[in-house]
């Protein structure tokens, strides 16, 4: 193998979200029938495969430049070849976000899951308009996209926080044995601190690289914790000593009901 | 410091302020979290504390219930009997004095009966249609007025707070029918559903006009003790029409 492939691929980042995929299928297997069709269970795992599979493909872009350059072509970028912006663009900025919000939406009382809902709508809608308008070119940065996803993740984790100051079901519960209390904490901190960074990202790689860098470096620190609370909920039936059960997990409320049957 | 370098600052001191916004954020959530918690759990406590103390009511109410009645059946029955033994025992005649000895063992009976019921055991072991029955035997003994009971299903599994809520609510739903109805007949139905079981205790007395607010508090707290156990109490009445009370038990 060439330095050009470990220069694309041989990164602290990528190696750390590939180690937690592996623990991440370990445990997903290891749950019954009815958790793994929970989408509880699933929806971090789906998360987990998704982001593992585009940061390689960013770094493949990266490494096969010829197939950044036609895929940049094919999108109407000849000015920039070298950019792999539209990898990050389509998944993390936009498909992960949608993921996340449906994630959020699980963790929700009932009541306010529509909010949700109304939220995916306008983002996939507003991403739509925006990209095929050509406001906002896939192969470009694109602030207003992300700071809108990441506005409706703040907005979600509100929603989320105000449930647990105000549901029953999370008064009675410990907010530090939720899982869901951490993902979203984590959540919060991530698309905070990466605000200002993903809106000017242009303008600071071109200024102050360095520092562009840097600043990009939160947002792999934020990564791997996100990715990790995410294997932890995959595996967390098998670490009931340290987290409860979410008040609205639908596979417990049925649990419950066989129980009580 | 060039527009460059100012405007590089400016996003650094960006992003912490809005890494700081968020932290004080999910720390007040916390903090809030903890403090409706405490509140939550001393609002259970109270209303604990304000079920036990209406069950301890309700005891000491049958309990008092139980003693002006076992009065009552010493004085009217027991002493009756035991002056009757006396007068017996007091003959010469072989045969009144055997009667005087059947007297005494119907008195032993009768005390033995009584005895049991100065605790509260007798609700552990008594089901409600079995209460109903000797409570409507009692009131028919007295000449009072006649009494019915339909049962569709034996209500004896119910847990002992509902039981003793029961019990006195019946209790008082009778007395109630008897002091101030003069009924001929009284009738208690006793139905369940799916989602509820439900007692019917129905009069052909004089009734009262039952849209005008009470000014006592026996209704309300007949309705508020059936509240207590999850429960409801309805009552409809008009005047010269009877009363009706319905008492309804979740499933």
């Amino acid at each position: 193998m060439d330095s050009r492939f470990w220069k694309a691929f041989g990164d602290w980042y990528l190696f750390a979200i590939a180690a937690f995929l592996v623990i991440g299928t370990y445990y997903f297997l290891k749950l019954n029938r009815k958790e793994q069709a929970n989408s509880y269970y699933w929806l971090p795992f789906l998360i987990l495969v998704f982001t593992v599979f585009y940061e390689n493909l960013g770094a493949y872009t990266n490494y096969n430049f010829e197939f950044k350059k036609s895929v940049n072509a094919f999108l109407g970028n000849t000015e920039f070849p070298k950019y792999n912006l539209w990898v990050y663009n389509l998944t993390n900025k936009q498909i992960s976000t949608i993921l996340y919000l449906f994630l959020i939406k699980t963790w929700l009382e009932p009541s306010k899951k529509k909010y949700i809902n109304w939220m995916l709508i306008v983002f996939v809608s507003v991403a739509m308009f925006l990209q095929l308008s050509g406001i906002e070119p896939l192969y470009l940065n694109q602030p207003f996209i992300f700071s809108m996803g990441a506005n409706m993740i703040l907005l979600g984790s509100g929603l989320y926080f105000i449930g647990i100051i105000t549901n029953d079901m999370y008064l009675k519960a410990n907010p530090f044995r939720l899982l869901s209390f951490w993902q979203l904490t984590f959540l919060l901190f991530t698309y905070s601190l990466t605000y200002i960074n993903s809106m000017t990202m242009i303008y600071l790689y071109e200024f102050n690289a360095p520092l562009g860098e840097s600043i990009g470096q939160i947002d792999r620190v934020m990564g791997v914790l996100n990715k990790a609370i995410l294997v932890l909920i995959i595996a967390s039936p098998f670490l009931g000593r340290f987290f409860d059960p979410e008040p609205f997990n639908a596979s417990k409320k049925v649990s419950d009901l066989s129980t009580q049957i | 410091m060039n527009p460059t370098e100012d405007q590089i600052y400016v996003i650094i001191f960006s992003t912490l302020f809005l890494g700081g916004l968020m932290s004080t954020f999910v720390v007040a959530m916390v903090f809030i979290h903890r403090q409706r918690q405490a509140q939550n759990k001393q609002k259970l406590d109270q209303i604990k504390l304000e079920h036990e103390k209406t069950l301890l009511n309700i005891e000491n109410e049958i309990q008092q219930e139980t003693l002006t009645h076992i009065g009552r059946e010493l004085h009217d029955n027991i002493g009756q009997l035991l002056s009757l033994a006396k007068l017996n025992f007091g003959s010469i005649k072989e045969h009144k004095r055997e009667e005087g000895k059947e007297i005494l063992n119907l008195v032993i009976k009768e005390v033995r009966g009584l005895s049991k019921q100065l605790n509260l055991d007798w609700v552990e072991s008594i089901s409600i249609n079995e209460f109903i029955a000797q409570q409507l035997a009692r009131i028919e003994s007295t000449g009072f007025c006649q009494t019915t009971l339909h049962a569709d299903v034996e209500l004896d599994d119910l847990p002992k707070d509902q039981k003793l809520v029961l019990i006195r609510v019946i209790q008082e739903s009778l007395n109630n029918a008897i002091k101030h109805a003069s009924p001929e007949k009284i009738e208690i139905r006793i139905m369940e559903n799916k989602r509820e079981k439900q007692i019917l205790i129905t009069d052909n007395g004089k009734g009262f006009d039952s849209s005008q607010k009470s000014t006592g508090s026996g209704m309300f707290n007949l309705k508020k003790r059936m509240e207590t156990v999850g429960g409801e109490f309805n009552l409809t009445s008009a005047v010269g029409k009877g009363t009706e009370i319905k008492l309804i038990l979740p499933n």
